[in-house]
């Protein structure tokens, strides 16, 4: 019996020592970082922490979500960028000029300008940057919606040529571009990664992987990219500007618990959900005063009719259905005033932002009686068909919002409305295939001109139009838009567009983003919260 | 027991044949398109089409299977779908290598701490340590990872600042106490259980009493009788064990932020990652066939009364 205890101890024991075994292995301090290869210096190095997420692709040619672009527009550079107050100014271009009839872009490069591997950028690899991007063995998804303007582009698109007509190399440093109309907002589109000059030698050497190690232009260079680990960027000391502050710049994948991470000191910044903004909100609260509240970014999500199908074909059902939606009630109530109503389509601050329109009259405000009559009045009558909407996401993660909508037209309307969740792979899918009756979807801008929103999403020719809307005078003067160059009557039209649109009710705006908190260390200067992405890592520093 | 072993190892390639056969026909046949996953929504649909073409998609079925399977038998994989330029060996073989350093940890505590007090519970059987053993045990079992795993980052990560809450840096590290205390206590539960269950059902056996008749001190009879008898029950239970620990744990892994290969094989899934898809259910079957055969030999080595029969 005394052996028996003895093994039984033993073996009790073990277990519980594995348990603590580590803590008896090192106690490094508090400042925990799973990064082993970074923390080697992390005394002298200064170190940017922050979780993130998989990027899809680090091509910018590629590049279409915010995941990829937050990291890219560091990694890379174009022509021309934009600034956090929504100016375009010179990057790897120094000036640029346009000729009088607005067709015709001659850029000037820096003479200073080198990629990473200290090989100087050439106004022929802007040349062949473009002309990547848009021949069809790169597949970029978004080539001919950026660069879809310059001429030649569609034979390059079609693989008839690989040179671009209307790209013309004047000298080393100075190249001109010309495009098929006087865009304004060209300059806007040569700022989206799809823009940006790779290194040819480095693709031509290894077309399926280059990007794992590219050879950019940008403030950072990718020091290493685990995947589901660890993304770390490192400082390009050769950038052509003032060179970042930050060695290196960490981006966890990994997951876990954003906020505990923040507050064991194992990233530097997090955003904050709606279950602890409360607690964040309370003055008494250690981190109350590490808050900063950060300006709405240029969004929107919607509900999308397809308005060739029953019953949403009908006018007066759209517009019933969104004069059933008290949107400042739900989002102060439901949404607890994180978001701001949308009445029309472009975001708040955003250029072409009309405040009448939008605050006052949009034509579709809240009224029950209204909507009742309209649906009465409708072919459709007392017999509309079942409603579907679909969202994209997991179980569980509908949102309080569209819960509370659909329980209206329930019960206000009498509907038979249903909601049905895909997840996001399948969603695309029958997204693309506009085979979606009714859909929840969301938009956010790309460059701060209303054509991103308007144009792309609601000309009827335009490959991102989901709804199926078709208006001709809509189309007419989107496209007198397109062409105008007076910014003031530019504006005009948008707004007569954008009203028109709302008027015909293809979608159902509901939010755009409003003022979110974000959590970032006081020893943290510099981090710039924009609407847009752009580069800004550059400009962030460590106080000591 | 050698004939029985070799036609075992011979039915393998059939099981897993089998299985690719039966995911690979799920993957082409549901919905959601991988080109389209990778491209986001902003695609044109001349774009996909390029990228269905460059990932082989278009291919009529047989020959896409053919085409995967033969690579496969060579030990290749093929690219991932979603990380374009990285083959799918490069992606998951780390990611398994955690999960089992996870998986093998949470066991260990498991075992070494669920197996002496099952065995102590039944020595004390009726007695209040015993009911307060299992009682105990079962708290543990009855606590969800997600709500247990919260309650431990709160304390020892944002209140004490003792452990990281997320990342791993490896089982021998301050990283991999949390995840493991959290995935191998419901485990003592279980073994606590097993153990006992097991252990009185041997202990009121006649050999039992046979051998205390000899004279056989008490700690003879438990662990040269009783515990080997015991053990049988147990090895079922460890071995499946074993065997899902390829698949990852999902909810922990997602918790503490560890690139396991649970929550990779969830995303990938998501994503329409056929390649890492099928590499991952491929090892996963693998890693059941060979564990179930292990225990079946094991079988007879704990008792000789069991013998496999061709």
């Amino acid at each position: 019996m005394k052996h028996f205890r003895y093994i039984f101890v033993a073996l009790f024991g073990l277990g519980l020592l594995f348990v603590n075994f580590a803590c008896v292995e090192s106690d490094q301090g508090k400042n925990f970082d799973s990064s082993s290869d970074i923390v080697v210096d992390d005394q002298k190095s200064s170190v940017f922490r922050r979780i993130w997420s998989d990027v899809p692709t680090l091509d910018p040619h590629h590049v279409t979500d915010t995941i990829s672009a937050t990291i890219v527009v560091e990694i890379f550079s174009g022509l021309v960028t934009i600034t956090p107050d929504l100016t375009v100014v010179p990057d790897l271009a120094e000036s640029w000029v346009i000729s009088s009839d607005g067709t015709i872009y001659t850029f000037y490069l820096r003479d200073n300008v080198l990629f990473q591997n200290g090989k100087k950028v050439t106004a022929y690899d802007v040349e062949y940057s473009l002309e990547r991007a848009l021949s069809p063995s790169t597949m970029s998804p978004t080539a001919e919606n950026f660069l879809g303007d310059i001429v030649g582009f569609d034979a390059v698109m079609s693989g008839k040529s690989n040179k671009l007509a209307g790209v013309h190399v004047l000298d080393d440093r100075t190249i001109s571009i010309t495009i098929d109309q006087p865009k304004a907002y060209f300059l806007h589109k040569l700022t989206y990664p799809v823009s940006f000059v790779v290194d040819r030698e480095d693709i031509e050497r290894n077309d399926d992987s280059w990007f794992l190690n590219p050879n950019g232009t940008g403030p950072f260079i990718l020091h290493e990219y685990i995947v589901g680990e660890k993304l770390v960027l490192r400082r390009n000391s050769k950038y052509y500007l003032e060179p970042a502050m930050l060695d290196y710049v960490i981006f966890k994948l990994s997951g876990g618990s954003a906020l505990a991470m923040y507050e064991n000191n194992e990233i530097d910044i997090t955003g904050v959900e709606v279950a602890d903004i409360d607690r964040i909100s309370n003055v008494n609260d250690p981190l109350n005063s590490e808050v900063v509240v950060g300006i709405p970014g240029f969004d929107l999500s919607y509900i999308g009719f397809n308005v060739t199908m029953a019953p949403f074909d009908e006018l007066d059902i759209r517009r019933a259905l969104a004069m059933s939606i008290n949107k400042p009630l739900i989002a102060s109530q439901v949404l607890l005033d994180l978001v701001i109503p949308a009445n029309g389509i472009l975001p708040p601050n955003f250029p072409g932002y009309n405040f009448y329109y939008n605050e006052i009259n949009s034509g579709n405000e809240y009224n029950l009686e209204l909507a009742r009559e309209l649906i009465g009045n409708s072919k459709y009558g007392s017999n509309v068909p079942r409603i579907i909407i679909t969202v994209p996401g997991m179980g569980g993660s509908v949102g309080l919002d569209l819960q509370v909508i659909t329980q209206v037209w329930k019960d206000e309307l009498s509907l038979n409305v249903e909601i049905e969740q895909v997840e996001w792979a399948t969603f695309l899918d029958d997204f693309n295939a506009r085979s979606f009756q009714a859909f929840v979807g969301g938009w956010q801008a790309d460059y701060p001109d209303p054509e991103n929103f308007l144009d792309v999403n609601f000309h009827s020719k335009s490959q991102l139009n989901h709804t199926g809307y078709f208006n001709h005078n809509v189309d007419s003067l989107l496209e007198d838009a397109r062409i105008e160059q007076l910014w003031e009557t530019r504006k005009l039209l948008y707004n007569k567009a954008e009203k028109l649109i709302v008027q015909d009710v293809p979608i159902i705006p509901l939010w755009h983003s409003g003022e979110n908190m974000v959590l970032i260390k006081p020893h943290i200067k510099g981090y710039r919260l924009t609407p847009l992405i752009l580069p800004k890592l550059r400009f962030v520093y460590i106080e000591n | 027991m050698f004939a029985y072993t070799i036609k075992r190892i011979l039915w393998f390639p059939v099981v897993l044949a089998i299985i690719s056969f039966v995911t690979f026909t799920m993957g082409f046949y549901g919905p959601g398109d991988p080109a389209m996953v990778r491209l986001g929504s902003k695609a044109t649909p001349e774009a996909v089409e390029r990228m269905r073409e460059k990932m082989g998609l278009n291919e009529p079925f047989m020959y896409q299977y053919m085409t995967y399977a033969s690579s496969a038998l060579k030990g290749n994989f093929g690219e991932s779908h979603s990380f374009s330029g990285r083959s799918v060996s490069e992606l998951i073989v780390k990611k398994i290598g955690i999960s089992l350093q996870l998986g093998l940890g949470a066991m260990f505590i498991s075992l070494s701490i669920g197996i002496p007090l099952g065995i102590f519970a039944a020595i004390k059987q009726g007695t209040a340590m015993d009911t307060f053993l299992v009682g105990f045990s079962l708290f543990f079992y009855a606590t969800p990872v997600f709500i247990s795993a919260p309650v431990l980052i709160l304390l020892f990560g944002v209140k004490f600042h003792l452990l990281p809450t997320s990342g791993w840096d490896g089982i021998v590290s301050l990283s991999a106490i949390m995840p493991i205390v959290i995935l191998g206590f419901p485990g003592i539960a279980v073994m606590t259980r097993l153990t006992r269950a097991s252990f009185l059902e041997v202990i009121n056996q006649d050999f039992v009493r046979t051998a205390y008749a000899k004279g056989l001190s008490e700690y003879q009879v438990n662990f040269r009788h009783v515990l080997k008898n015991a053990l049988i029950p147990l090895i079922t239970i460890i071995g499946l064990s074993l065997a899902t620990l390829v698949e990852g744990a999902f909810i922990a892994e997602t918790i503490f932020g560890i690139p396991g290969i649970g929550r990779f094989a969830v995303e990938s899934i998501l994503s329409r990652d056929y390649p890492v898809i099928m590499a991952v259910t491929i090892i996963t079957a693998f890693a059941f066939s060979l564990t179930n055969l292990i225990v079946d030999l094991l079988y007879c080595y704990v008792d000789p009364r069991i013998r496999l029969i061709k």
